[in-house]
């Protein structure tokens, strides 16, 4: 089967191809075989990354359960990078951050900190870059429970970067994001934050200023 | 006479005529009968040894040295300004043999005590009187410093301009120096947690090779065993020797033909 799909690539038949790969994944996964089988398909997925990039996702998120149903979850990272990679490329900013937060939870259940730690702070970036600075704090929030993250270089260099948004310091967003902290994450994810900040940030000043008021009124009532 | 005949001479000479020596016999008196006479004997023969001791002071060059004499001196004096009130109490004593005038002449000895033990030059006498005056309240705290505390004393001079200034310079230095190993450091600890990560992910793997190779290597075994068994039977028959010889006799006729047909 996979000798197929590797000619329906040569032939550029994406139809077929994606077939031809879910194809074999069924039959090794008939076998017992996960391993095979996410391999199958991660394989399709990365020809079909550049011609149908929708298609490619959907079969990585495939391979990934396929591998977290075995209890596989130490492969599944790299799946999980690329189809957050396929995401960024799209702009589909949201799904890459939610992505990442997948990839953390595999990480998780391996006790693999430095990824899950990674992880995090990548998907806070994502948000940042998307401009989205609710998203992104409540994330930071998000992640401050877990343990792990909490005590972590990256939760630095992520309080740091939200902080210097907060107050809209331009240098100081800049200075936080060429840190060596952010370049050791994923190329693209380091690629996001060489290109942040986005946008004016001053309008987040504004916005978290609005958000104080309400919460006085109801402290005083 | 030779020199050692002389001194014995003059050694028996002085003590027949002991009687006659005023000073020795006062001293004597004193230091059997009146406590007064030996205390004042003893602070006189003090006073000397820190008079000395100060002299010694201004012809020293050695600062840490002047300091530290200088500081022994004040002690001496501190002790000796004690154990005047105990001097004057016995002053008052009236001792048998001692006339009035010379209680009086006692008394006035010493109360010149305390004056002359105060001007022994001990270093800080030249500005007592002027700067202390402020810090009267913590009597008990003595600065221990030579109190030349003139006014250009704590004015910055060129050198330790130059001193701050090479000091700043450095600790910049080292600052920005500290931040490369950092970075270095972040990177080192980053290549390490992902070494970690990806050697965890390796572990289970090998371990199926490991299961894996077991079961191909009993196998291996099993066949080896046969293989040998197999071959032992073949050999220990003639069937072997039989093969070899028949197989060269056909190898034989081939090259004859080949030859033939060349």
């Amino acid at each position: 089967m996979e000798s197929a799909a590797v000619l329906a690539k040569e032939v550029r038949n994406w139809k077929e191809l994606s077939e031809f790969s879910r194809h074999a994944s069924e039959l090794y996964t008939e076998c017992g075989r996960s391993q095979p089988a996410s391999d199958a398909l991660a394989k399709g997925a990365r020809a079909l990354e550049d011609f149908a990039p929708e298609e490619a996702i959907q079969l990585y998120t495939d391979a990934c359960d396929a591998l977290e149903e075995d209890g596989k979850e130490q492969m599944a990272f790299d799946l999980y990078r690329a189809a957050t990679s396929v995401y960024i490329k799209l702009e589909k900013y949201a799904d890459a951050a939610t992505f990442l937060l997948r990839l953390a939870l595999a990480a998780d259940k391996c006790n693999a900190t430095h990824s899950q730690c990674k992880a995090y702070l990548s998907a806070i970036i994502v948000h940042l870059y998307a401009h989205d600075f609710q998203q992104a704090e409540k994330c930071y929030n998000d992640c401050c429970q877990v343990e792990a993250f909490l005590n972590s270089d990256q939760n630095r260099a992520a309080s740091r970067l939200l902080s210097a948004y907060t107050e809209g310091d331009v240098e100081e967003i800049k200075r936080a994001a060429q840190s060596s902290i952010v370049s050791n994450l994923d190329h693209v994810i380091v690629k996001l934050a060489r290109k942040l900040p986005t946008g004016d940030v001053s309008a987040f000043k504004m916005d978290t200023k609005d958000q104080e008021e309400p919460l006085d009124e109801d402290d005083l009532t | 006479m030779s020199v050692i005949d002389i001194l014995f001479r003059v050694d028996s000479i002085c003590k027949k005529y002991e009687k006659y020596d005023v000073e020795k016999q006062g001293s004597q008196n004193a230091s059997s009968d009146d406590s007064f006479a030996r205390l004042y004997g003893w602070f006189e023969s003090q006073i000397e040894a820190v008079l000395h001791k100060s002299e010694m002071v201004a012809m020293e060059t050695n600062r840490a040295a002047m300091v530290a004499m200088n500081a022994e001196v004040r002690r001496t004096k501190a002790r000796l300004m004690d154990e005047v009130p105990k001097l004057q109490k016995l002053a008052q004593k009236r001792v048998k043999g001692l006339s009035m005038e010379e209680l009086e002449v006692r008394k006035d000895l010493v109360l010149a005590l305390p004056e002359r033990i105060q001007a022994i030059p001990d270093g800080t006498a030249a500005k007592q009187a002027g700067v202390w005056e402020a810090s009267t309240s913590h009597k008990n705290i003595k600065f221990d410093t030579d109190g030349q505390f003139d006014d250009d004393f704590f004015q910055k001079s060129e050198e330790s301009n130059q001193f701050r200034q090479e000091y700043e310079m450095r600790k910049i230095k080292q600052d920005q120096g500290l931040d490369i190993i950092s970075e270095g450091l972040d990177t080192l600890k980053n290549l390490a947690a992902d070494m970690n990560e990806e050697l965890d992910r390796q572990v289970p793997l090998i371990d199926e090779i490991d299961t894996k190779v077991d079961r191909a290597t009993t196998e291996l075994k099993n066949t080896n065993v046969r293989l040998k068994e197999s071959i032992f039977k073949i050999r220990s028959s003639r069937n072997f020797c039989l093969d070899i010889i028949l197989l060269c006799i056909i190898l034989g006729i081939a090259s004859y033909l080949y030859d033939i047909l060349k």
